[in-house]
């Protein structure tokens, strides 16, 4: 009897499909896209309550004025929509059921499903911005910059969102080793909530914090697009603003194809 | 040509040594020493297209440790292996599309979706071509039933239905070998029946090669026509359920109806193991005494109205032996070819 060999070539279909599966997925949990929708609501709600209280004693610091923050911070919320998504989170969980052997005995590069996945997530949590932006609307007054800041912002924006997705795919990775990377997860989440801009401008950091601040990974995240949005990043300095993004999106992509290539080696020697 | 060969497979895993105690707890929270353990210490097999072998052994055996090596998500220590003309480690994915698997513990099926969408993605993965996609599924549906949950989120199907689900998942690609890891674990009766019942048809009218890992002799009985007995690591059977029995199952058992009574049974090289009214239980020792020589024997001493002689169960001599090891056996078996 004479085998074929078969010959593995490249095919995006599988992957399209997954992201589509995640997607369908994600809308199957309709209470916890409504809740997350209302909850949103309700941060805008108290953020706007807390720096309108905030400004009322102290006017306009490092020359952000009211209407700045306020748009800073509903920006940052609805970024947040899916920004907070962790996308490869299926990595721990699947490494904690022990259910990840299975995805390694499929024709498919298993890092590329889990990033399709991730996508498919993604959009379907970024639909969430139009109704909650509505309803943000008729809250609060939000600045509409100028065309060439916007697409800067939209650029900014997608990188932003990259860097933070390769930050969590190598910390769900940790996983391979540990079985469990919650705690990892957790000093993580906190220090990219507090270090990315996400909740006060960076700008607000005194002194020599605010250049360190500024210069960590973090800053990439959400300080970086919405100092453009609001535009405390002049024009003049998109390009460089943009560079240190991609520089950062380099920095944790090589990261990653390090972390996973080490992840694949133990899972084929230590078994799964 | 065997469709899958192995040679002197070994796997051995590195493990952190472990201390006893709470203080043992802390001391290897900070120094680390290791312990190497062979899974798989010497496996060599050849199974031919077409062929349904029972690969069982007790648990800790290296069973699941092969399986892993032979879909090529585990790399052996030493030793050769080649699936379908492939070394699978080195062509996992090319590897994947031959291949089926099925792990009665773990569903590969996506646990949020219903079944259905499960296939399709299925489909996409493995690009199967639609009709056959289509001929596929409807095939499995018949012999599986899968149509009353078709729609059904996986994660709501009971245990029977998600076995079902997994097995058709597997077999979409036409895989011409699927490994079955404990598929009928945990079921009733009657959807054994039906898991063991497909496994017999696709094995008939696909040649389909398959490796059935499982507790459950009734579906080695029910299904393969080869063992592979295995103990720590070790390959200590490798042939037909009757040799198995020949070689293994030296010990039968005499049932005598007696006519009138009878008290003496101290027949040679044979044990009295049950008396129930005028029904009696002779074991003997078959390489000693024919049934002929016992029954003759008895019917010298006792008035019977009936005999029957019942062939040693194989969890019996499957369970003989685990418990004596394979060494102390009369004479080791050479591996069949």
């Amino acid at each position: 009897m004479s085998l074929a060999l078969p010959v593995y070539r490249f095919r995006l279909e599988p992957y399209l499909e997954f992201a589509k599966k995640a997607f369908a997925r994600e809308a199957t949990y309709r209470f916890e896209v409504f809740t997350n929708v209302g909850s949103l609501i309700l941060r805008i709600y108290l953020m706007r309550m807390v720096w309108l209280a905030l400004y009322a004693q102290n006017a306009a610091p490092q020359g952000i004025a009211l209407h700045q923050i306020l748009t800073y911070t509903v920006i940052a919320l609805l970024m947040s929509l899916i920004l907070e998504v962790d996308g490869t989170r299926m990595i721990r969980e699947k490494l904690r059921e022990g259910t990840i052997a299975t995805d390694f005995m499929k024709p498919i590069s298993p890092a590329l499903y889990f990033f399709s996945d991730g996508l498919g997530q993604t959009l379907l949590h970024g639909i969430l911005i139009v109704p909650s932006l509505l309803v943000a609307l008729l809250m609060v007054h939000i600045d509409v910059p100028p065309p060439a800041a916007l697409a800067a912002f939209a650029v900014s924006f997608v990188l932003g969102y990259l860097v933070n997705f390769m930050l969590n795919f190598c910390m769900n990775c940790v996983a391979f080793w540990t079985l469990e990377s919650f705690a990892v997860q957790l000093i993580v989440r906190w220090c990219s909530d507090l270090l990315s801009g996400q909740i006060i401008p960076l700008l607000f950091f005194p002194g020599i914090l605010q250049q360190i601040v500024l210069a960590l990974p973090f800053a990439a995240i959400y300080s970086t697009p919405l100092l453009i949005y609001i535009g405390k990043i002049p024009p003049g300095g998109y390009v460089e603003a943009l560079l240190v993004q991609v520089g950062w999106l380099l920095v944790f992509a090589a990261a990653g194809t390090v972390i996973w290539r080490a992840a694949q080696r133990r899972l084929v020697v230590q078994g799964g | 040509m065997p469709i899958i060969e192995t040679r002197n497979l070994r796997k051995v895993f590195r493990s952190v040594k472990r201390y006893p105690g709470l203080g043992g707890a802390v001391r290897s929270l900070f120094t680390r020493e290791y312990v190497d353990k062979a899974a798989v210490e010497d496996v060599t097999l050849a199974m031919e297209p077409g062929e349904l072998v029972g690969y069982i052994g007790p648990n800790g055996a290296g069973k699941s440790t092969t399986i892993k090596m032979l879909t090529g998500i585990l790399v052996p220590t030493s030793g050769e292996i080649h699936v379908a003309g492939l070394v699978p480690h080195e062509k996992r994915k090319e590897n994947a599309r031959n291949i089926g698997v099925v792990f009665g513990q773990r569903s590969q099926l996506y646990w949020d979706l219903p079944l259905q969408e499960s296939f399709e993605l299925l489909r996409a993965i493995y690009a199967v071509p639609r009709d056959r996609y289509r001929a596929n599924l409807a095939r499995f549906s018949e012999i599986l039933a899968l149509d009353e949950f078709m729609e059904t989120p996986v994660r709501q199907l009971s245990l029977g239905q998600r076995m079902r689900g997994d097995f058709a998942a597997a077999m979409l690609h036409d895989p011409q070998i699927v490994y079955l890891d404990e598929p009928t674990i945990g079921l009733d009766v009657v959807a054994k029946e039906a898991i063991r019942e497909f496994i017999a048809q696709i094995n008939e009218e696909r040649g389909t090669t398959v490796i059935l890992t499982t507790h459950d002799l009734a579906d080695v009985e029910r299904l393969c026509n080869r063992i592979i007995l295995i103990d720590d690591g070790r390959v200590v059977f490798d042939g037909g359920i009757e040799r198995l029995r020949n070689e293994y199952g030296t010990h039968r058992t005499l049932v005598v109806t007696l006519a009138e009574n009878c008290e003496s049974f101290d027949f040679p090289h044979t044990e009295l193991v049950e008396r129930e009214g005028n029904l009696v239980h002779l074991k003997f020792d078959r390489r000693r005494i024919t049934a002929e020589q016992l029954i003759r024997a008895v019917t010298e001493r006792c008035t019977i109205s009936d005999v029957s002689i019942v062939e040693p169960e194989l969890e019996d001599i499957i369970r003989r032996i685990y418990l004596e090891g394979y060494q102390h056996q009369a004479q080791a078996p050479a591996p069949s070819s």
